[in-house]
């Protein structure tokens, strides 16, 4: 599974997961995108983890996207280091992987890997329990519970007429989230960074989602994290559902530029 | 810890996908995959060799009058019970934390045992419908109608 192959004259582009260090073992009879052999191309400190790409088709099927993180789940599993690639990174051939990819950015590269040993990424995320959240609105804003019950009020065969009033009661209640968003996202982050090493925030993807996290953990302290999750998981429970992600290879941890 | 990493620790520009697909749990990695990571070309001239790559719609919440209208209508069909007036709310939070709360947790740990190779591969179909029932769990606006439980 770790040959270099007899094919290195004639160019197979080749697909790169992401590195990690040389001399580690390749998981056994992992496959790729195009379901190729998984091999290291090593040169010095560093080692490639890449595939032989050996159909031009454009990449974009779920296959493919699957087919990437398995791979690096696969070296994550194993206890090793990878930096995770892109998806998406395609050299010429083994050659341009050693030289261009490899040696040119050895340094670089190493320093990574460095910063990258013994620790994993975890992803929290955390949803509001809607109902729960709204009654809370309710219940702490009187304007929102006026509007509400002034809507409810409407007969039935005059529904069209609250229309503006209910768009009105939506965006109130779409303000309330927010300023809710921020107080909690806040506390749960701050729970739970003591435990990690590094985080990054994302912006929110739904109206209703409270936190959405990379933490970078390392790997003697994941159970530690796990558990401040879970304890936290527990103390919210009635209003925010918080799960969990990983491992997951340190996307959100490697330089950008 | 000095160099990349602390730099990273500050916050990104990063805009998160809508996940338009809730197939799996590709969709709480695929925007990772698709915009994080080292990329190939800052490091190394590249053939890419006529690859096109994926790309991916990346929306960030945009307040609409959907999203309002929905809010609106979860807000109308509340049990107004107690609303207003707090009492009888403690009850109602009480309600849902029995039904609701056991499962959340035990969500979240089997999240994190989870590994996403099972989840993607669909190689093991038991794991893929306990996925099936979390993934309809973080529907609040869909699932949400089985109150019944609740107004015990």
């Amino acid at each position: 599974m770790t040959t270099a192959g007899p094919e290195q004259g004639e160019q197979v582009p080749q697909y790169v997961y992401g590195v990690t260090r040389p001399g580690v073992a390749v998981p056994e009879a992992l496959t790729g995108v195009e379901d190729q052999p998984v091999r290291l191309i090593e040169h010095e400190r560093c080692a490639a983890v890449a595939g032989d790409l050996p159909v031009q088709r454009p990449l974009r099927e779920r296959g493919d996207l699957v087919a990437h993180q398995r791979v690096l789940e696969a070296f994550l599993e194993a206890g090793g280091v990878v930096a995770p690639f892109r998806f998406g990174a395609v050299l010429a051939g083994p050659g341009a992987v050693r030289e261009e990819l490899l040696a040119a950015n050895a340094e670089r590269l190493a320093e990574v890997l460095d910063h990258l040993d013994g620790r994993v990424e975890l992803r929290v995320r955390g949803t509001y329990v809607q109902d729960a959240v709204l009654r809370e609105a309710l219940a702490e804003e009187p304007e929102i519970a006026d509007l509400n019950d002034r809507i409810r009020r409407v007969p039935d065969g005059a529904a069209e007429a609250a229309h503006y009033d209910r768009v009105r009661l939506g965006e109130m209640i779409a303000q309330s989230l927010e300023r809710r968003r921020d107080r909690d996202g806040q506390a749960l982050l701050e729970a739970l960074a003591p435990a990690a090493e590094a985080l990054v925030r994302k912006p929110p993807a739904r109206q209703e989602d409270v936190v959405d996290a990379a933490f970078l953990v390392s790997r003697d302290r994941r159970d530690r994290f796990e558990e401040a999750v879970r304890d936290l998981g527990a103390r919210h429970a009635d209003r925010i559902t918080l799960r969990l992600i990983g491992p997951l290879p340190p996307y959100d941890f490697v330089p950008e530029a | 810890m000095s160099g990349p990493i602390a730099q990273q620790t500050s916050g990104t520009t990063y805009q998160q996908s809508q996940g338009g697909q809730r197939g799996g749990t590709l969709a709480d990695v695929v925007d990772l995959i698709l915009e994080k990571g080292l990329v190939i070309d800052l490091y190394a001239r590249v053939a890419l060799v006529g690859i096109e790559i994926l790309t991916v719609d990346v929306r960030i919440v945009v307040a609409s009058v959907d999203t309002y209208l929905r809010f609106a209508e979860a807000c109308n069909r509340l049990d107004l019970a107690g609303t207003g007036n707090a009492q009888g709310l403690p009850e109602m939070v009480g309600g849902l934390t029995e039904s609701g709360a056991g499962r959340k947790t035990k969500g979240a740990l089997q999240g994190a045992q989870e590994k996403l190779k099972e989840t993607f591969g669909g190689s093991e179909p038991e794991k893929g419908s306990e996925e099936d029932s979390e993934e309809k769990e973080r529907q609040p606006a869909r699932r949400r109608p089985s109150r019944k439980e609740d107004q015990e």
